[in-house]
C-alpha cells in the first residue's frame, strides 16, 4: 500500500470563525436546549421545583457539616452564613449539574454525530444551557427567602446577574472539554462524579473563608470555583458591591480578606480562557468524533 | 462564488476493533509504554485498512455524480467525508457552499417530542434557521401528509410516518450543494414514488449533486456521471451506463472490459417500442453485432443467451439461452436476433444484458452492454409474480344482472 503523498488535514479553526460558526447555528442550540427541557421536565412529576432539590440537598450537607464544626469549636450558627449557604449553594448546583449533564450530552448523540453534519458544539452547549431556568428558578427562590428569614434585599444583588453569567460561560468552557474526553474515554463520567462530590470541599460553598485564618483563606480564594461562589454570599446575602474589598472576621480574631476586586477580574479571566480552550480543544478533536461514535 | 464540490487526492484510514477508550485501559497502556514493554498486541498483523484509496473528482454547479459499488466499497465514507462527518486521513475535500444532506433524514427525531416539535429540531440540525422552518412548515406537513398526527409524539408513529417526515424536512432544504443516499425506500410505493419525483426536482436543479445508490437504475436516470468504487479505490469513471455496465460485470464474476470478447462483440441492445412496458405486457429487445470466428471455430458450448436484472438490487430474474429456443451462435458478420419477453414481474426497474453462455462449462463468457427498461404498474400487484391463469366455471350460481337493482327498488 503506497503512503498517501498529501499532506493531512486538521481542523485548525481560529476561534473568531468558531464562534461565527457558533453564532450561525443559534437557532440549533435552542432547539437543543428546548428538546433538553421539554424532555426533563415532562418526566419529572414536579416540574420546576425539581430545579430546587438539587440546592436543597446541597445546603441540607452544608448544615450538617457546618453544625459538626460549630459543635467541634462550640460557636454557634448565624443566620446570615446559613442564608450564604443557600446562595452559595445555587451557582454550585448549577456547576455540578450541568457538568453532569454536559458531559454525557455528546455520548449520549453519539448516533446523530455519527450522521448528520452541524455544529458540534451546540450539544454540550445547549446542555449547559438548559440547566440555566433551574438556575434562576433557585436564584428567584433564595431572593424571595431571604426577607423572610429577617435579611433585607440589596442593590448589590445585581452582582449575581454578572457573576452567573461568567459561571455559565466557565462552564460551558468545562463541558467541551469533558464532553469530549468522554467520548474518547467512556470512564471520564465517573472521574467527573467523584471530583464533584470531594470538588465541593475545594470550593467556599461549605465554608467560609475566615473560618480558614488568613493563609488558609488565601489559598481557598485563589482556587478556581471560589470567585464566582464566594460574589454570592458577598453580593446577594451581605449586599456589598464585588468592587470593594470586603474583610470579616470570625470568632474574635482579626479580619480576613474574604473577597477582594481583582477576584471579578480573575473570574472574568478563567470564564474568558476556559471558553477559548474548551472551544479550540472541542474543534481539534471534533474530526474523530465520528469514529469513537 | 459558485457552488463547487471536489475530493483532491482523499485517503480515508480506518483502525479495526477497538482503541482504547478508557482511561482505565489507555494509562496502564502508556505506562508499559514509558518503561518501554509494549504489549505483544502491537506486533501482530495492521490494524488498520485503507477505506478509500487516492479518491478525486470534482462536481460543478449542473452537475449530478453518482457513486456505486459493493457493500464496503467506500461509498459511505466518500458520503461522510463529503458531508464533513469525518475527516480524511490525507487529501482535501473542498465545498463552496451550504451543503444539504439527504441522508439520514430522521435521525435527530427524539421519540418524546411531538410531530410538530420535531420538525423544528430535526430542521435545525440539518441546518435551517427557525424561520425558515416556520415559513416551509406547512409545506412540510403537507408533503409528508401526516396532519393528523402533528400533536402526536414521534415514538407513537410508524416507521414510515417517520421516514416520511423525515424526508419532508430534508426535501424542504434549499442548499447550494445536495448529497443524496438511498433515502428513496421510505414509505409506501405512492410516498416512494413522490419523493423521488422531489430527489429528481431538487438534483436537477442546477445545483452540484453527489448520489449514492444501489438502485442502478436512478443513477442512470439522474447523473450526469459516475465513479465505481471498488475497495475503496476507483475502478472506473465516466459516463453513468459504463460505470452501471461495469458494475454489473463485476456482480457477474467475469473480468473487465468482455464486451469485446475477441471473436464475438455484441454492439447495441435496444427496445425498438420503448424501454418501458406496463407489468404482464411484451417488451420486444433487439440485440445486435458481429462475430468473426474465421480462423478457429467457437467452443462447443457457447451459445447466445440474454438475462435479466431487478436493477435496484442487480439480482438475476431470468435468463434464457438460444440453445434453449434453438437459436444457433453467429459465427461470420453481423448478426441481429430479437427476444421477446413477457414481463410477468413486479413493477419496478429492471436492466437486460445479452451474454455468451458456454453451456458445458456453465460460465459466463461475453457479456454485452445493458439496457435499462422500466416495468409500469397496470393492475394492482401485490404478490412475486402473476401467474396469467385463466378461469372456467362450467358450475356456479350467480346472482341475476338486475339483483341489487330490484332489492334496492323494494326496499325503497
Amino acid at each position: 500500500m503506497p503512503p498517501p503523498s498529501v499532506v493531512s488535514v486538521r481542523r485548525r479553526a481560529s476561534i473568531a470563525t468558531i464562534i461565527a460558526e457558533l453564532w450561525d447555528s443559534r437557532d440549533l442550540v435552542v432547539q437543543f436546549m428546548i428538546r433538553d427541557i421539554t424532555i426533563r421536565y415532562a418526566q419529572a412529576i414536579m416540574g420546576f421545583a425539581w430545579a430546587l432539590v438539587m440546592p436543597i440537598l446541597i445546603v441540607c450537607a452544608g448544615l450538617v457539616f457546618r453544625v459538626v464544626l460549630a459543635t467541634l469549636s462550640n460557636s454557634a450558627i448565624g443566620g446570615a452564613s446559613v442564608a450564604g449557604l443557600a446562595a452559595k449553594a445555587v451557582p454550585w448546583a448549577f456547576f455540578s449539574g450541568a457538568l453532569t449533564q454536559a458531559t454525557q450530552s455528546l455520548l449520549s448523540q453519539a448516533n446523530l454525530i455519527g450522521k448528520v453534519y452541524f455544529a458540534r458544539e451546540s450539544i454540550p452547549i445547549a446542555s449547559v444551557f438548559a440547566q440555566m431556568p433551574d438556575l434562576v428558578v433557585s436564584l428567584v427562590v433564595v431572593l424571595i427567602v431571604l426577607p423572610l428569614v429577617g435579611l433585607s434585599l440589596h442593590v448589590a444583588s445585581l452582582w449575581a446577574i454578572v457573576v452567573l453569567l461568567l459561571l455559565v460561560l466557565f462552564t460551558t468552557g468545562w463541558a467541551l472539554i469533558l464532553s469530549c474526553a468522554n467520548l474518547f474515554f467512556r470512564d471520564v463520567k465517573y472521574i467527573l462524579q467523584v471530583s464533584l462530590n470531594f470538588g465541593v470541599f475545594a470550593t467556599p460553598v461549605f465554608f467560609e473563608p475566615q473560618m480558614l485564618g488568613r493563609k488558609g483563606s488565601q489559598i481557598l480564594l485563589a482556587l478556581p470555583l471560589s470567585p464566582f461562589i464566594q460574589a454570592m454570599d458577598v453580593a446577594v446575602v451581605r449586599g456589598r458591591s464585588l468592587l470593594e474589598p470586603l474583610a470579616l472576621s470570625s470568632a474574635g480574631k482579626a479580619p480576613v480578606t474574604v473577597w477582594a476586586p481583582w477576584m471579578l477580574g480573575y473570574a472574568a479571566t478563567l470564564a474568558v480562557a476556559l471558553a477559548g480552550i474548551g472551544l479550540i480543544v472541542f474543534r481539534r478533536a471534533s474530526g474523530k468524533f465520528a469514529e469513537m461514535a | 462564488m459558485t457552488p463547487y464540490l471536489a475530493f483532491d487526492r482523499v485517503w480515508k484510514q480506518f483502525r479495526r476493533g477497538q482503541a482504547h477508550d478508557s482511561l482505565r485501559d489507555l494509562l496502564p497502556a502508556m505506562a508499559r509504554r514509558l518503561v518501554g514493554r509494549a504489549p505483544a498486541e502491537h506486533k501482530g498483523p495492521s490494524k488498520t485498512f485503507w477505506a478509500l484509496r487516492d479518491l478525486s473528482f470534482e462536481v460543478k454547479a449542473g452537475e449530478v455524480l453518482g457513486i456505486i459499488g459493493h457493500n464496503g466499497a467506500g461509498k459511505s465514507t466518500a458520503l461522510k467525508l463529503l458531508n464533513r462527518i469525518m475527516d480524511p486521513t490525507a487529501g482535501a475535500v473542498t465545498a463552496h457552499g451550504r451543503i444539504g444532506a439527504l441522508i439520514e433524514v430522521s435521525a435527530g427525531f427524539h421519540q418524546d417530542l411531538t410531530g410538530r416539535q420535531n420538525v423544528f429540531l430535526q430542521g435545525a440540525i440539518m441546518g435551517m434557521r427557525k424561520a425558515e422552518v416556520a415559513r416551509k412548515f406547512d409545506e412540510i406537513v403537507d408533503f409528508s401528509g401526516i396532519e393528523d398526527f402533528l400533536d402526536t409524539p414521534v415514538k407513537r408513529y410508524s416507521s414510515g410516518m417517520n421516514a416520511r417526515l423525515g424526508f419532508s424536512i430534508a426535501a424542504h432544504l434549499e442548499p447550494d450543494i445536495l448529497i443524496i443516499d438511498e433515502v428513496l425506500a421510505v414509505g409506501d410505493a405512492a410516498f416512494q414514488q413522490k419523493a423521488f419525483g422531489r430527489i429528481k426536482q431538487m438534483a436537477t436543479g442546477g445545483a452540484p449533486v453527489v448520489l449514492v445508490s444501489h438502485q442502478l437504475d436512478r443513477i442512470a436516470e439522474l447523473c450526469t456521471k459516475a465513479i465505481l468504487l471498488d475497495h475503496g479505490a476507483v475502478r472506473a469513471e465516466g459516463a453513468p451506463m459504463e460505470c452501471i455496465n461495469k458494475y454489473l460485470h463485476g456482480v457477474a464474476g467475469t473480468a473487465a472490459g468482455v464486451s469485446s470478447g475477441g471473436q464475438i462483440c455484441f454492439d447495441k441492445v435496444m427496445a425498438p417500442n420503448g424501454q418501458a412496458v406496463a407489468s404482464g405486457q411484451d417488451i420486444t429487445i433487439v440485440v445486435t453485432g458481429t462475430a468473426n470466428f474465421a480462423s478457429a471455430p467457437p467452443p462447443e458450448g457457447w451459445t447466445p443467451a440474454i438475462r435479466v436484472r431487478d436493477a435496484a438490487t442487480a439480482a438475476q430474474v431470468h435468463s434464457v439461452t438460444g440453445l434453449q429456443r434453438g437459436i444457433p451462435l453467429p459465427v461470420s458478420g453481423e448478426f441481429e436476433y430479437h427476444v421477446t419477453f413477457q414481463m410477468n414481474v413486479q413493477p419496478g426497474r429492471y436492466s437486460v444484458e445479452p451474454l455468451i453462455w458456454d453451456a458445458i462449462t456453465n460460465q459466463t463468457e461475453i457479456v454485452g452492454p445493458a439496457l435499462p427498461i422500466e416495468v409500469l404498474e397496470r393492475l394492482p400487484f401485490y404478490c412475486e409474480v402473476q401467474m396469467n391463469s385463466r378461469w372456467l366455471a362450467p358450475k356456479l350460481a350467480a346472482l341475476p344482472k338486475n339483483f341489487g337493482a330490484t332489492s334496492e327498488r323494494q326496499s325503497a
